[in-house]
């Protein structure tokens, strides 16, 4: 089975930045960026971004090479990631709201990269591992530069950003996406949707996400404004305030983050969010009782697009339009049909395509494939292979996600094949967070598993075995945040005398899962 | 006393009635989704809006209290 997109024409230099220079000569005074009551027009931030890729040219930081980002979101920021772009050289955004231990890790596995910080956030980067400057001190430095590009020659194939997933081996994987394979995804997006320079958008998702690259470029793709929250952690209340008081059309985020926008409208009597033109949002199972209520309000004209894709194929691969879905058909809304120049095949474990309506892996082919990973993985990287289309040879990653092709052509996705998670919204490996378990002392062992609330969330239970007497939950938890990002420490821990395991020797997750349940109803066993 | 209400919020939303002023969020198992209701209780039941940034520089009932006195606003 494959699902093919529409074969759509891209610029013979497919480039994300020659996009935003295009709207700077013909909008030059038009607003890019709007952040904490500061704003830049588009003539403004070309200037700085272009004097900050002179500086990374002249450093020798130009193209090829990587510039990590760790700063809150600001028109520095953007700045930042521009003048990157220009350079030639790939940004890897460093998300300042995770713990200093966390990033030292995401930085060894950078050792050659120029890392940019600012006053608030250098002291999370100091590293012996790279090198670090700070954007305040550059300013001066930065301001006498010419405001002329450098005019370096980047192509297509140039690696763009690349941002860290995590990995099954304890180190997280560096995935690597292009400049063409992003210019395609804005394209799609921009005209299936019709995006224009009033398309304004509020970036809502933490910084380290690969959503968040694409909710940061959309805006500035099309012409329009990018409105940022002055907050190094994602405040619901100043979302909310931010989308009542400014003309702003577009949220992307995570099913969670909608719930929360969702029923902060419906508690206070909102109409904001009803009032946008899309939500573009996915990267977990959509529960749609969730937003029922407030999707079928008189009024709304909110278009909400179910979307998914993996960081390793440029993030969007497929999007659906939920009004079409009827929930009263089909249990699990489906995730649509690809992007414009990228296939959807269903596999089976023989890599042959499956019929119709059959279930298999997600494999996905086209311009969206990334370059894959820029760290050493081990064998992740067996992901990546090729298949052929149309009699020519295409680059093919091996999503891990299960799903089948219904009858009117969408994709429906089921779930994973191995035990890797998704919690609001980012995939997590759960032997990333048990071997960080397994680091503390008076942990023996430890299994991470899903499992769902009341709300429909889907949280994190970890099971422990004590090295020695139970562990109590409030002297786990906190020495975990200390090397953690805080999405990835489980919301429950339990002590247990002995994982299970399956006849194979592996982890016996299901069993678990069980036992989590019948622990949680008899309640007050938990660590 | 605000310390008071802010423990008596924090007991409702993360569903336990043993938490010291002093005992951290996160320790005691509290999640963005549940921060997010507590800045909505804020709002609704002392009338102040508390950036989720300050929340996470004071992540205890103790602390958040001092930094919403330091707001200097009438609490209802």
């Amino acid at each position: 089975m494959i699902l093919q997109g529409n074969r759509v024409a891209l610029p013979s230099v497919p480039v994300v930045h020659k996009q935003f220079e295009a709207h700077t000569e013909a909008t030059p005074d038009a607003v890019a960026v709007f952040c904490g009551g500061h704003r830049v027009t588009y003539a403004e931030l070309n200037a700085k971004a272009n004097q900050f890729a002179r500086f990374l040219v002249g450093r020798g930081h130009g193209r090829g090479a990587k510039v990590g980002v760790c700063l809150d979101y600001s028109i520095d920021m953007v700045v930042a990631i521009l003048g990157t772009l220009k350079a030639g050289s790939a940004y890897v955004p460093l998300d300042p709201s995770y713990p200093a231990a966390r990033l030292e890790l995401l930085l060894r596995q950078i050792p050659d990269a120029l890392v940019v910080a600012s006053r608030a956030t250098v002291g999370l980067v100091e590293s012996e591992a790279v090198e670090v400057i700070s954007f305040e001190q550059l300013s001066d430095h930065l301001a006498d530069l010419p405001v002329t590009g450098p005019e370096v020659p980047v192509t297509g194939d140039d690696v763009c950003y690349a941002v860290f997933t995590s990995g099954s081996t304890g180190t997280p994987k560096l995935t690597g996406v292009r400049h063409e394979g992003w210019f395609n995804l804005l394209n799609w997006l921009m005209r299936e949707y019709r995006l224009h320079r009033g398309s304004n958008n509020l970036v809502v998702s933490a910084f380290g996400f690969d959503l968040s690259q694409r909710s940061l470029m959309m805006p500035l793709f099309c012409g329009a404004t990018q409105y940022l929250m002055a907050s190094r952690n994602f405040d619901v209340a100043m979302a909310y305030r931010m989308l009542t008081q400014h003309e702003i059309r577009t949220v992307h985020c995570a099913s969670s983050t909608l719930y929360l926008l969702v029923d902060w409208e419906t508690a206070r009597g909102g109409e904001a969010l009803t009032r946008l033109d899309y939500v573009l949002f996915g990267g977990e199972p959509l529960k749609f009782e969730r937003i029922l209520g407030w999707a079928r309000r008189e009024g709304n004209t909110c278009t909400l697009l179910h979307q998914y894709g993996v960081a390793e194929c440029t993030d969007v691969a497929t999007s659906y339009d939920l009004a079409d879905y009827r929930s009263d058909e089909h249990d699990i809304a489906p995730v649509g049909r690809p992007a414009y120049n990228t296939e959807i095949h269903i596999l089976d474990e023989r890599m042959r395509a499956v019929g119709a309506g059959e279930c298999g892996e997600i494999c996905i082919s086209g311009t969206s494939v990334g370059v894959g990973y820029l760290n050493d993985t081990g064998p992740e990287s067996e992901r990546f292979t090729t298949v052929v289309v149309d009699g020519a040879p295409r680059r093919l990653y091996r999503t891990g996600d299960r799903g089948y092709v219904s009858q009117a052509g969408e994709l429906v996705v089921l779930g994973r094949m191995d035990a890797q998670v998704k919690v609001r919204g980012m995939r997590i490996d759960p032997t990333d967070i048990e071997r960080a378990l397994g680091r503390l002392a008076g942990v023996r062992e430890a299994a991470v598993v899903t499992s769902h609330t009341d709300s429909g969330e889907s949280e994190l239970v970890a099971f422990v075995v004590p090295a020695g007497d139970d562990l109590a939950e409030n002297d786990v938890r906190p020495r975990l945040l200390e090397t953690l990002p805080r999405n990835m420490v489980p919301a429950r821990f339990i002590n247990i005398p002995r994982i299970p395991l399956s006849p194979h020797g592996k982890v016996d997750r299901a069993a678990l899962v069980d036992a989590f349940r019948n622990q949680y109803t008899r309640s007050g066993t938990t660590a | 006393m605000i310390a008071d209400k802010v423990r008596t919020i924090w007991c409702r939303e993360l569903q336990r009635d043993d938490i010291s002023v002093d005992d951290d969020f996160f320790a005691l198992g509290g999640q963005s989704v549940i921060m997010a209701r507590i800045q909505g209780a804020f709002i609704e039941e002392l009338g102040v809006e508390v950036p989720i940034d300050q929340m996470f520089l004071n992540p205890t009932v103790a602390s958040i209290s001092e930094y919403i006195e330091s707001l200097d606003v009438v609490i209802r």
